[in-house]
């Protein structure tokens, strides 16, 4: 009965279908397939916008992987960027999660607040912790002072692992509320006989939680783990403005002290639009870019899968 | 009744977990908001927690630096990216929830498979195409960008599947509605709570995107508000006052959006993410 209406209503359908699909394909194609085969065909060419093009054939892609110090620290940066706030955030977005999962007053609240951070333009992440983590005015430094855990301001930025700190504290300060969220929604989606069924057995709350609910939430994790390496291998705004941000800072060094925080994305930024224009080597990092986040999109499932493979067994 | 007391301690502990960390979380907001209302020279003087008086002199600064001017250029901004997309999204959203037609999978997997393309590969064709188009220095990339977006089409194709009965289309198709028809009076009306949940994520990631202005536009009359932020150190100079006031009038348009319908953004960033 189902499939009979439904192969009527296509049939009656017609071209209807289609010209739904079409303002879709056809924005596609003009705004994003177009520009990214542009690119693509770019990438083979030493150009600067304006003068003669010049074909390099795959000569772009082999400096930038085996002459461009920079780029391999770029990408070294972001991996390991991505190494510590990725974890973090999700354990904390989740163990969050679940104090907030039975409490009974002031959940909207609590969700709300610390919500505030993932919607607040990057940018100004960047500048508001260039501001606090300043060396002569930066409020970090003013508080550590006035309590007496420092004897003088702490020049942070000028720190390269203390500099690589505060990204990370950035990343996980922006984007915990939205991990909690996704992982309260994906708690609350959860059949509740599963805990009645751990709790008759005797089991703590706290065993509930790691032995039951944790396996179970296993495609939220796999989902977040995915999508945080897709955006943590984009990261970009919060490290510039940290560096480009308060005044004081100074010149707005590209890439903070030793290019401890030059990431990927603002390497591209650098050659492509910014110190340099070096469009076709710009589109080169944009593909390779592309080929390293697949890649670690897919390491990114495989490892999440092993893991539960080991908690079945 | 001791297992009673340690339930009400356990509840305790996790206010008091709750209570710290939101507090921490939300403690750098705090403080800006808290200096755009200080004289310059103050903030340096001590450690700032309760506002001051100079509010109205920084706001005034900050507006006579062009600062209402990026308002209404990031609100255009968002505002045509979010009609575009959503109707766009909508539309392809119905036709591959509710049709059956030749190539519908192949056009499913598409959307599907372009959705973890990141945009940097488009980025210097984008520039480069605009640039030909003649639209550089205009506002009208920075809305096209979100014309075609792939999530959103996913999203749509979600929340119609579930929300627009098969029957209602049945019946409305025998009493003679066309297919535009339907897709006005039904589908529109029926997928209401999702039309607002994209929408209020278009104009988010509309209204914070930096990249894309930063390379499309040159001209002081057509920054958007991340490219103010970006600009602040220049503007300012050391009216340190004026450039947080700035930075919280950055912010607070987004947070009190998001305040005010938080209960439908956050069911629908979660419906996304816990279905896909």
């Amino acid at each position: 009965m189902h499939k009979k209406s439904k192969s009527r209503l296509g049939r009656k359908a017609g071209k209807w279908p289609y010209l739904f699909c079409l303002p879709f394909l056809l924005s596609y194609f003009l705004f994003s397939l177009f520009p990214m085969l542009y690119s693509f065909e770019l990438s083979f060419f030493d150009w600067n916008g304006i003068g003669q093009k010049v074909f390099v054939g795959i000569r772009n892609y082999v400096t930038l992987l085996t002459k461009d110090p920079l780029f391999l620290k770029s990408l070294k940066n972001t991996v390991i960027l991505m190494g510590f706030s990725t974890p973090i955030t999700v354990i904390l977005g989740m163990l969050v999660a679940y104090f907030l999962f039975d409490i009974g007053r002031g959940r909207r609240f609590y969700q709300t607040v610390n919500f505030f951070p993932y919607i607040t333009t990057p940018v100004a992440i960047g500048f508001i912790f260039s501001y606090l983590f300043d060396w002569q005015s930066g409020y970090i430094n003013k508080l550590l002072v006035a309590v007496g855990v420092l004897d003088e301001p702490y020049f942070w930025l000028q720190d390269e692992i203390a500099a690589k700190v505060i990204i990370v504290i950035m990343v996980v300060w922006r984007y915990l509320g939205y991990y909690m969220t996704i992982y309260l929604a994906a708690m609350t989606a959860l059949p509740g006989e599963v805990y009645e069924a751990a709790a008759v057995d005797g089991a703590g709350k706290f065993t509930i939680f790691c032995k039951v609910t944790v396996p179970m939430l296993k495609n939220t994790t796999m989902f977040l783990i995915v999508t945080s390496i897709i955006g943590g291998l984009q990261m970009f705004e919060e490290p510039k403005l940290l560096f480009s941000g308060w005044a004081s800072v100074g010149t707005g060094q590209s890439g903070g002290p030793g290019q401890t925080a030059l990431t990927m994305v603002w390497k591209f930024y650098n050659d492509a639009f910014n110190l340099d224009s070096r469009l076709g080597y710009g589109s080169a990092i944009a593909y390779t870019l592309f080929v390293i986040i697949i890649g670690f999109s897919l390491i990114g499932f495989k490892l999440t899968n092993r893991k539960e493979e080991k908690h079945e067994r | 009744m001791s297992a009673k007391t340690k339930k009400r301690l356990s509840a305790v502990g996790k206010q008091m977990i709750l209570i710290v960390m939101t507090f921490l979380m939300f403690f750098p907001l705090y403080i800006v908001f808290i200096m755009g209302t200080y004289y310059s020279e103050d903030i340096f003087k001590g450690i700032p927690v309760l506002p001051s008086d100079y509010l109205w002199e920084n706001l005034k600064m900050v507006f006579s630096k062009g600062f209402v001017r990026a308002y209404i250029n990031s609100i255009a901004v968002s505002a045509g990216s979010v009609v575009i997309s959503v109707v766009v999204s909508t539309m392809i959203g119905f036709a591959l929830a509710k049709y059956s037609f030749r190539g519908k999978k192949l056009i499913l997997g598409f959307v599907l498979a372009v959705m973890m393309i990141p945009g940097q590969i488009s980025l210097i064709g984008y520039m480069l195409e605009m640039r030909m188009a003649g639209l550089n220095n205009t506002l009208l990339p920075l809305i096209f960008n979100w014309a075609a977006h792939p999530l959103g089409a996913f999203l749509m194709v979600q929340f119609i599947s579930d929300g627009v009965p098969d029957e209602l289309l049945e019946s409305a198709r025998l009493d003679g509605c066309s297919e535009p028809g339907l897709f006005f009076k039904i589908v529109i009306p029926c997928i209401r709570p999702g039309f607002v949940t994209l929408a209020t994520m278009i104009f988010l990631w509309s209204w914070n995107n930096y990249v894309l202005p930063v390379i499309i536009v040159n001209k002081q009359e057509l920054f958007t508000i991340p490219l103010m932020v970006n600009n602040l150190s220049n503007a300012f100079r050391s009216d340190y006052g004026a450039i947080m006031c700035a930075l919280s009038l950055s912010i607070l348009p987004m947070i009190v959006i998001f305040s005010l319908c938080s209960k439908t953004f956050i069911k629908g960033i979660s419906a996304g993410a816990v279905k896909g």
